[in-house]
């Protein structure tokens, strides 16, 4: 039996990984979580380091699934790693799962998000939009299909845009995807249903309109 | 409905292994036209999905976060340095501010440090001497300024006193005589009336006070309130006085002694001299008088309003005695008490009994009120002491009969 060798290497960012050198000589890196978890609680930079590395683009496609704009998904997706620092300062960081923590998280902070941008005056925005200049309406126009969905989707609810957004954004298996909402799996395939269905009849009115 | 659930997920599974629509549907027929637009939006969604974020994306967040990192960090190791630099930071501007005021008020500082009580920018002055101790933060500076705004007081009294101005005073100072109702601190002439307030404590000859009262016209102090202080209080360096000094020369202090004296006294204590402020550079001095004794506690015995301590002495003849006339050689302590060196108490004279008696009646007719008060505190010790306290304490002239 060959048992792999265990290396300690520095990555692209700098992070030390512990990489193991398998039985056929291939080279892969190994997040250990419990690590992780630890140097989390002491601010560690190396950890949180690594921590980031293996969660922010699960994150950030998370977040940008849910809102369509780069920028403000970018930020997002960065804030909900600095109030994973805050909750560590706090001890009121994650215990075990450090995925399903970001996720929740990074759907709360979406959620806010939202909630702000519902708030915003109707008008202004239609005014920026009536505004906007011919090459922006031919990249809209390009888009046109995908822009449908997605303003049908704005239109679910938080909890169906969540089940959609883990599913189909993130790929997540229906398990996993109940492992995250914290519901059995036929509750969470009853919401696929129902969210999938209003998603298809919002792109029926999206389409009349 | 639970089979249309499960048959969407099977159909999304199959769908996702790259299983076609129309092949996925064909084996659900009597669920086909449910599950088709049910599909169609599966697929929209899942084209929703977008690619990993760029590498600068990463990148520049990356840094965001680790930089956050980093000042927890920090806050966390140093709150205790945080919160010092901050009180610090405070008092470099309480500072700066000070100085700004200081470089803009100088002139009316200026101004104010030559007045004396009951001017209207005396308070200016007072206030700066007060920011002045404030800010001075080793302690024997501090206290050297205290001496020194306390020997600015004596001055201004001593100013007031020769202008012949009436004027609300506080002082603080040593006790060195309580004749009655008329006390000296300091070497400031105070008198005492049925409205002084006496707060804090008994107050005896060697005490240090607190005095604000009003000066008069004829170089004297009426107390409205004098306050006992502690000990180690910051004292007038009464050696620093010009006027003072010229007095012990001449022995000049005398004249308001004498006016102190006089009415306490009468004729009998014509030769006290010795009613001075003890000097911060104390050289002992031999000195003599004569007077009654007023009062008795252990060895410390007052004539004539002044405390003197016959430990030490060298008892010439007699036996002490209240209302006993007494010569007296010694020296003042920096206390301000007289120590006696030699001392000859006259109570075989029968004559001088009868006089001493006439001088106590005298005592109690002029400022009867005013010698309780004086003798309370050697009325305390004297009922803890013994019986001749006792008669004592009762009164000055049937004590003195009593011994005669």
């Amino acid at each position: 039996m060959v048992f792999p060798d265990v290396i300690l290497q520095m990555n692209a960012y700098g992070t030390q990984l512990n990489h193991v050198k398998t039985g056929a000589g291939q080279i892969m890196s190994v997040y250990d979580e419990r690590q992780a978890l630890t140097g989390l609680q002491k601010l560690d930079s190396q950890a949180i380091g690594a921590i980031y590395d293996q969660y922010f683009p699960e994150v950030y496609r998370y977040v940008r699934y849910r809102i369509n704009d780069d920028t403000s998904a970018e930020d997002i997706a960065s804030d909900v790693f600095v109030r994973l620092l805050e909750a560590a300062r706090k001890n009121q960081g994650p215990q075990s799962s450090l995925k399903g923590w970001l996720i929740a998280t990074a759907s709360h902070a979406v959620n806010d998000h939202l909630r702000r941008q519902y708030r915003r005056p109707v008008e202004a925005l239609s005014e920026s939009l009536a505004d906007e200049k011919p090459g922006v309406h031919a990249e809209i126009d390009a888009r046109e299909e995908n822009r449908m969905v997605q303003s049908a989707y704005a239109q679910l609810t938080a909890e169906q845009q969540h089940v959609l957004a883990l599913r189909f954004g993130q790929g997540y298996s229906i398990e996993e995807t109940a492992a995250h909402l914290k519901k059995n799996i036929n509750a969470v395939k009853a919401l696929q249903f129902r969210a999938l269905a209003s998603l298809q009849r919002q792109i029926g009115e999206v389409n009349y309109e | 409905m639970n089979n249309l659930y499960e048959t969407l997920e099977i159909c999304l599974q199959d769908i996702e292994q790259g299983a076609d629509l129309e092949t996925v549907l064909f084996r659900y027929p009597d669920l086909a036209d449910e599950l088709r637009p049910i599909l169609e939006a599966a697929a929209g969604a899942r084209n929703m999905a977008v690619p990993s974020p760029s590498v600068d994306v990463v990148r520049r967040n990356r840094a965001r976060v680790l930089q956050q990192a980093a000042k927890m960090r920090e806050a966390k190791v140093k709150p205790a340095r945080q919160l010092w630099l901050a009180s610090l930071r405070r008092l470099a501007v309480t500072l700066t501010v000070v100085a700004v005021l200081f470089l803009s008020g100088t002139s009316l500082v200026g101004a104010a440090s030559t007045t004396l009580p009951g001017d209207k920018l005396y308070p200016v002055k007072r206030t700066w001497e007060d920011v002045l101790v404030w800010f001075t933060f080793n302690g024997q500076e501090r206290e050297a300024l205290e001496i020194e705004h306390e020997n600015e007081r004596l001055h201004e009294l001593m100013e007031l006193f020769a202008a012949g101005r009436s004027a609300e005073v506080d002082f603080q100072g040593l006790v060195t005589t309580q004749n009655g109702n008329e006390w000296v601190v300091s070497g400031v002439p105070v008198v005492i009336s049925a409205q002084t307030e006496l707060r804090d404590g008994p107050i005896g000859v060697g005490s240090v006070v607190r005095v604000r009262g009003m000066t008069q016209g004829n170089g004297i102090v009426m107390a409205e309130r004098i306050r006992l202080l502690s000990s180690d209080a910051a004292l007038p360096d009464a050696a620093e006085e010009p006027e003072v000094e010229e007095e012990d020369n001449n022995e000049g202090p005398n004249q308001s002694n004498e006016n102190n004296s006089g009415p306490g006294s009468g004729n009998e204590a014509p030769d006290i001299e010795v009613t001075k402020t003890p000097e911060t550079e104390f050289e002992p001095r031999d000195e003599s008088f004569e007077g009654v004794i007023v009062s008795i506690d252990n060895n410390l015995l007052v004539v004539n309003g002044i405390v003197i301590d016959i430990s030490a002495a060298e008892i010439v003849k007699g036996i002490p005695g209240v209302g006993v006339s007494v010569k007296v050689e010694g020296y003042y302590d920096l206390s301000g008490v007289f120590i006696v060196t030699k001392i000859e108490f006259e109570n075989n004279n029968p004559g001088s009994g009868n006089d001493n008696g006439a001088d106590n009646g005298s005592d109690d007719s002029s400022g009867g009120g005013s010698n309780d008060n004086g003798s309370d505190e050697s009325d305390s010790n004297d009922n803890g002491d013994d019986a001749g306290g006792g008669g004592n304490s009762g009164s000055g002239g049937s004590g003195g009969g009593g011994d005669d």
